[in-house]
């Protein structure tokens, strides 16, 4: 009895899957032709080229999917190119965000290449420090690999998103929307590869279905974003006298206090 | 250890695109607020703070300087929101090279730039100094840049009266 139920559950979560699996290459081909359609590839040459690998990806690992180890091998080399693309992604909004203030430039630059080089070494730290419990030795290799170099694309998205915040930098629309679609994928990624690791195949169909929808999301902010019209600065009110006043009566009784 | 660091990390990421969406939504950079210079002078005047110091017994005088700085961080604090202020509101439609308007604009955005720039150093020597208040350190020279912002408002409202005119009188 158990096992019936056990079985049942496990086969509707693989049609879960499949069913995330076909929305996301639904969302995937949207999302392309919108590149494309608005000429996208000139300001984001690497997320479009991302986006479409993306899709196509999808495609072909989802004809691929029940002849194992062939899938497995397609899988790492997928990922390997995924997370560089990411890389890639990363700069450019870096580049983007960085390219209407011409003299913050040189420190952001600066920032970034220190942030670049500890990033890349809590990485080695990562990968000589981890364990895993995964049995087969490659995927637990490619588990370890797959966290060190989300942790360092995280790290660098968390610090533009500081960086910005600390210098008030203005996002434009699209370059926002597409730091948060990758940021929520990738940390979501991160946060599902750490457990894996950790707990095991035990709970595989559940970190897919979360890795799934996490994706499909950022799929969607990324749609969101690129469709909907940039919102228009809003105009300044001049504040009246009398709150200088009041400010500067304020200050003359802190200073007298 | 490494695990529960790798988490933070990732979690610091979420909270962070959570706040960044919601401070998205509420027009990020805010009101210009006037900045009063006079009171910003007096508050770094060091002469005031030798004064305070010679008379002053040593536990009241670290009082008062506290105060000092705190009041001084909030002005700082000020001046770098302002200087976002101008950023955010000048940073659209500079794709126009050709018109002295956008000249003005991009040396605009480069002044506040270097405001931020200078606030945020300014703000690490006052907290410097909040926590060790027997240091004195240089003060940060904002007044002249800022001057120089409100001026290239001055002109860019003069060139552009309807987007930024209001601006240069209210920072």
């Amino acid at each position: 009895m158990k096992e019936e139920v056990f079985s049942t559950l496990t086969m509707s979560l693989k049609l879960l899957i499949a069913q995330l699996w076909i929305v996301g290459m639904v969302l995937q081909a949207l999302l392309a032709m919108v590149l494309l359609a608005r000429k996208t590839w000139k300001t984001f040459p690497i997320f479009t080229a991302y986006s479409i690998y993306s899709c196509l990806v999808s495609v072909g690992m989802y004809a691929l999917r029940p002849s194992g180890p062939v899938y497995l091998n397609l899988y790492s080399v997928e990922e390997i190119v995924g997370i560089l693309l990411g890389f890639g992604v990363i700069y450019e909004i870096f580049r983007t965000l960085l390219n209407s203030y011409p003299a913050l430039r040189n420190l952001a630059r600066l920032v970034f290449q220190c942030m670049v080089v500890a990033l890349v070494a809590l990485g080695c730290i990562v990968l000589y420090v981890q364990s895993s419990t995964e049995h087969n030795p490659f995927l637990a290799a490619m588990l370890t690999v797959q966290e060190a170099t989300r942790t360092i694309e995280v790290g660098l998205l968390l610090f533009l998103f500081l960086f910005a915040s600390a210098f008030g930098l203005h996002w434009r629309q699209y370059v926002f929307g597409v730091a948060l679609g990758i940021g929520l994928f990738i940390s979501v990624d991160l946060i599902l590869v750490t457990m894996r690791l950790h707990v095991g195949y035990v709970a595989q169909e559940v970190f897919s279905i979360t890795r799934a929808l996490a994706f499909n999301l950022s799929l969607v902010m990324w749609l969101g974003y690129l469709l909907a019209p940039e919102s228009k600065t809003q105009r300044m009110d001049v504040p009246k006298l009398s709150q200088l006043e009041q400010w500067n009566q304020a200050l003359m009784e802190l200073i007298h206090q | 250890m490494m695990t529960n660091l790798i988490l933070a990390i990732a979690l610091c990421a979420v909270a962070m695109l959570y706040f960044a969406v919601r401070s998205r939504g509420k027009h990020g950079a805010g009101q210009p607020v006037p900045v009063d210079w006079q009171a910003f002078r007096t508050l770094m005047d060091r002469d005031d703070e030798m004064f305070l110091r010679s008379r002053l017994p040593h536990r009241e005088f670290t009082r008062l300087k506290r105060l000092r700085i705190s009041l001084t961080w909030k002005y700082v604090g000020r001046i770098a929101g302002n200087a976002a202020v101008v950023l955010h509101a000048v940073e659209g439609g500079r794709q126009n090279t050709d018109s002295e308007a956008a000249q003005v604009k991009e040396q605009t955005v480069n002044i506040a730039t270097q405001i931020r720039v200078n606030c945020m150093v300014s703000l690490a020597k006052l907290a410097v100094e909040f926590a060790f208040p027997s240091m004195q350190m240089t003060p940060a020279m904002l007044e002249p840049k800022y001057e120089a912002l409100r001026e290239n408002l001055r002109r860019l409202g003069s060139l552009e009266p309807q987007t930024v005119a209001p601006l240069a009188t209210s920072i």
